[in-house]
């Protein structure tokens, strides 16, 4: 479906992401209760101030903190799309320099033959985990995407909702550093009504904007993968470990000497990857946030991260003789010059009993040409590069059923394996007040298309260290049936805060997944319950009280508000006050400027906060109490994706 | 146009002393930028926000990456020269460094100018190139004079010649932190020449295009974009584009009320609020001044404390921009620098 049709654009380029990660550590940071973790001192300002130290300290290795390693306490949390200058240090050869289109399909195959070609691609977004200390909840808020320039060829596109990462491949690359391991992949979309196209002489944004009109396109959807993840400007750090601890205490003295100076701290240390994208079709009924299409799940145990690297779920749309998969976050690199590993030749293969050998051959894909002449299909690097990782595939449909479940095989070792039926969450992410009223809504995918009516489902739930959360005190696992669209809603609760992961499995009273969420096998809703704090509300509206229950928290954690603000100088605070109240307001959640940006925000904060900036008195700091740190991970799969975290 | 006395450039020192000038100029062109772009109202005319600060980010870029050239060769940037004349940095309205104008005529007087039309015409008359595309030629450079881009091939071509040994790679401040993908170290002629190519295009486009190496509009065409408020717009007919039909979407009275040229005001009888906005503006320049020069000499790590003193600069520009004159008007930094102390490590 969408992007795995025709008209489509690819695109390529280098995205550098810059969060703040000191709120990914529990002694650091209580994701529950969402509240930064204040040392003690002699006051809430102080307090703050030995946080921001205290952040510092976390950078550099140290083995008596083997899980934490905080690249970038002072992140803008900003992440754009940017063009090398330079040739890639990693891999100079790489045709990954600058982000633009790479190439355009109109159903005929990639090609770069369109004035399209070579428009840049620009966003600017802002990264932030729904669950800080995991890594399968990744989004970017944003307000709008460009591909091209005004006057020019060109996509303009107004967000309807932030960009999600899902299906996050923990085994691509096994040399690495940090979270260098992993690709992921990323996707939203856009309604018609708040797209601009000036095609001009493009053909394919010509024939983008005539499909547009047809019934059922409701608008496009953009999808990328990013991959092969540098920190510190620096691939050797993969294999240098003596210069892991150089970097970052070359990092600390940076820091330091910042704070010495008197001028406050502003030390971003981005972390940089590539990417692959395509935009295409968004039709009515399919996901916005994560791919709707036939899933070619991994058969890879998960974890540990990229020791071996295997092949990583896949995405496939079969329409009559043509087969088109997207294999952009499937198939793994042997190191950071991103050769992909030769898995030989891949044959694709729709399993039917009624064959002798139980299966329908149905195309092969090689290497590249030189080593496997004669494929439909090629994975090596250049093609990769070169189609975003989508390989179209010309296949004999004529007498094949569409139901068919596929495959896709090393011989005879299955890598990809298609589940049939899926259940995508409607809204992949969420944000709760507590107490408030909370649902998670599916939408059962038979083949990749919306369907599934009267299926029976069980719902698990996780906690953030995915486990099972037990029943009681919960009502899960939920067991129900789809309606006759195939749609499906469980109330959940929300009166405790903390993450909860809610993960469909089609049929009826059926276990939990082994090993709890995987994200290369799961789909899943993740709520993020945020604590009431009622009595924080209640408290007088004091700059003491203020600060000390609600600024200090970002004061301490997000050093880049001092960009506009300081959020310690009370005539400050209250001369933005319009501002702020803007920026805090729930409503407007989705922008790019959003405050505070980690949106950990309570309700009881917020009410806190504005009664201090609809009154007229000032007064002075307090002390707070810090929050008690959650517990360690303890399963496979979740210390993986804690991995990222803590290397 | 700015127009360069065309000098000898015949030996290492000669090279010295051109990338210093390269330096100059191109942090001389920040403060006119930067005032234009902080008197936009907040909200207003957001694409001519955005691309200001995309022209100032470049300007920086530019500036830092002609740093990285002269620190390979071994030489010795300088951002702050009080004392020289004419001083560096510069004080406002002046010529930019090294600008004589064309042999019949006067240098550039580039003024601190709020958002107008005037500021859009000073823009691109500073990155004006030789030729620009859809004008007749307004006069080349003679054998006396070079423009930027002239200055630069010439200086391009001399570091051609240079000996492999001759780039030392010292002191460089690369994309780390600021400025993914553009900032990079210059280890070897092929560095700098790609310097000076970014450099070049971004400012002026090519000879046959306005669109610079990322295929995005140069400086130039961009202020001329908001001077004319049409959009500089794909067309069938050579050379490829035309001026509108679509308006850019300029609203010129958006803009706070601001002065021209806030040093030459006498603000020994404005409000005292007024005039501490000064001084705080001022004192964020200077403090930004020395914290590059800091950066640029080996101290990398105050080019963070320096994009600080950035911020510390708008919000203290915002501040200004917000404090009325006695007369109801009001005025952006005046970017007098005073050397500051505490700078230093």
């Amino acid at each position: 479906m969408s992007v795995l049709e025709t008209p489509r654009i690819l695109f390529r380029g280098n995205v550098a992401w810059d969060p703040i990660v000191t709120n990914n550590y529990t002694g650091l940071y209580d994701e529950a209760e969402g509240e930064t973790v204040l040392p003690p001192a002699a006051d809430t300002y102080e307090q703050v101030l030995a946080f921001r130290s205290e952040a510092i300290d976390a950078v550099p290795p140290d083995p008596n903190k083997p899980n934490q390693r905080n690249w970038d306490p002072q992140g803008t949390h900003r992440s754009v799309f940017f063009d090398l200058a330079a040739p890639d240090a990693a891999c100079p050869d790489s045709t990954i320099t600058d982000s633009q289109i790479s190439s355009v399909d109109l159903g005929g195959g990639a090609t770069a033959d369109d004035p399209f070609v070579g428009a840049p691609a620009r966003f600017s977004g802002k990264l932030v985990d729904l669950e800080p200390y995991g890594s399968y909840s990744s989004q970017l808020f944003f307000d709008a995407m460009t591909f091209g320039i005004d006057g020019g060829c060109r996509i303009v596109a107004k967000r309807r909702t932030r960009v999600t990462a899902r299906y996050i491949n923990l085994n691509r690359n096994p040399v690495y550093y940090i979270a260098g391991f992993a690709s992921i992949v990323w996707q939203t979309s856009f309604l018609t009504e708040d797209l601009i196209i000036d095609a001009f002489d493009s053909f394919v944004l010509q024939a983008l904007q005539a499909a547009l009109g047809e019934p059922g396109v409701i608008g496009l959807t953009v999808r990328w993968v990013n991959y092969r993840t540098i920190y510190y400007d620096c691939p050797d750090l993969a294999t240098d470990l003596t210069l892991r601890t150089d970097t970052a205490n070359a990092l600390v003295d940076k820091l330091r000497v910042n704070d010495s100076s008197g001028g406050g701290v502003w030390q971003p240390n981005p972390a940089r990857s590539k990417m692959v994208g395509v935009i295409g079709l968004w039709r009515e009924g399919e996901p916005l946030h994560e791919p709707g299409d036939r899933a070619l799940l991994s058969t890879a145990p998960p974890g540990p991260p990229a020791k071996p690297p295997s092949v990583a779920t896949g995405f496939a749309r079969l329409d009559g003789n043509s087969l088109t998969l997207d294999l952009g976050s499937s198939m793994p690199e042997t190191g950071l010059d991103l050769t992909k590993q030769n898995w030989g030749i891949l044959s694709v293969v729709a399993l039917d009993p009624s064959q002798p050998d139980g299966f329908v051959p149905l195309a092969s894909i090689g290497y590249d040409e030189a080593t496997h002449p004669g494929c439909q299909g090629y994975y090596a690097r250049d093609y990769y590069e070169a189609q975003s990782g989508i390989v179209t595939l010309a296949i004999d449909g004529s007498s094949l059923s569409s139901t068919l479940p596929l495959q896709i095989r090393a011989g005879a070792k299955v890598l990809l394996d298609e589940a049939v039926f899926r259940a995508v969450p409607l809204v992949p992410n969420q944000y709760i007040d507590e107490g408030d009223p909370a649902e998670v809504s599916f939408q059962i995918y038979v083949n990749g298309i919306p369907g599934g009516g009267g299926t029976d489902v069980t719902v698990w739930a996780f906690d953030a260290n995915n486990d099972v959360v037990p029943n009681p005190p919960s009502t899960f696992p939920w067991n129900g049936q789809a309606g006759p669209d195939g749609r499906f809603s469980v109330p959940v609760p929300s009166n405790v805060p903390g993450l909860v992961s809610y993960v469909p499995v089609i049929g009826a009273n059926q276990p939990a997944p082994q090993n709890g969420l995987n994200p290369q096998l799961d789909t899943y809703a993740y709520v993020r319950i945020l604590p009431a704090d009622a009595s924080v509300a209640a408290r007088a509206p004091t700059w003491d009280n203020v600060y000390t229950l609600v600024l200090a928290n970002w004061n301490a954690m997000a050093p880049c508000m001092d960009n506009w603000l300081d959020l310690h100088d009370p005539e400050q605070v209250r001369a933005f006050g319009p501002a702020i109240k803007r920026l805090t307001d729930p409503a407007n959640l989705e922008w790019f400027s959003y405050m505070p940006v980690t949106r950990d925000m309570t309700a009881g904060e917020r009410t806190l906060l504005y009664n201090f900036l609809d009154s007229p008195a000032p007064s002075k700091a307090l002390g707070a109490e810090a929050a008690a740190p959650a517990q360690e991970a303890p399963d496979e799969l979740l210390k993986a994706s804690r991995f990222m975290r803590s290397p | 146009m700015i127009l360069l006395q065309a000098k000898p450039l015949e030996t290492i020192e000669d090279a010295y002393e051109r990338l210093q000038t390269a330096i100059e100029i191109e942090f001389s062109t920040l403060p006119p930028y930067l005032y234009t772009k902080f008197s936009i109202l907040p909200g207003a005319n957001d694409k001519a926000a955005s691309y200001l600060g995309d022209i100032v980010g470049q300007e920086m870029i530019h500036m830092c990456l002609a740093c990285n050239i002269l620190n390979s060769l071994g030489g010795k940037p300088i951002l702050s020269k009080p004392t020289a004349q004419p001083p560096f940095p510069p004080i406002f309205p002046t010529t930019l460094p090294g600008d004589i104008g064309p042999p019949d005529g006067n240098p550039i007087m580039v003024h601190l100018l709020p958002f107008s039309q005037c500021a859009m015409e000073q823009g691109m008359a500073i990155e004006q190139p030789a030729n620009p595309i859809l004008f007749a030629s307004a006069g080349s450079a003679d054998d006396q004079t070079e423009t930027i881009g002239q200055f630069y091939a010439k200086l391009d071509a001399f570091l051609s010649t240079l000996d492999p040994g001759a780039w030392t790679g010292a002191d460089q401040i690369d994309d780390s932190q600021f400025f993914a993908g553009q900032l990079f170290a210059i280890n070897s002629y092929e560095d700098a020449h790609r310097a000076i190519i970014q450099i070049v295009s971004e400012g002026e486009g090519s000879s046959d295009s306005p669109l610079d190496f990322q295929n995005e509009v140069s400086h130039y065409y961009r202020f001329k974009e908001m001077c004319l408020n049409q959009v500089l717009t794909k067309s069938p007919n050579p050379p490829g584009y035309q001026w509108g039909p679509a308006a850019f979407g300029i609203d010129w009275n958006a803009a706070y009320p601001a002065i021209c040229d806030p040093t030459n005001h006498d603000f020994s009888h404005e409000p005292a609020p007024a005039q501490a906005a000064q001084a705080a503006c001022n004192l964020a320049y200077s403090r930004l001044v020395d914290l590059l020069e800091l950066a640029m000499n080996g101290q990398q790590g105050q080019l963070g404390a320096a994009v600080r003193a950035m911020f510390d600069l708008r919000k203290a520009a915002m501040v200004a921009l917000q404090t009325p004159l006695n007369d109801g008007q009001v005025a952006g930094p005046s970017f007098l620098y005073t050397p500051t102390t505490g700078a230093s490590s």
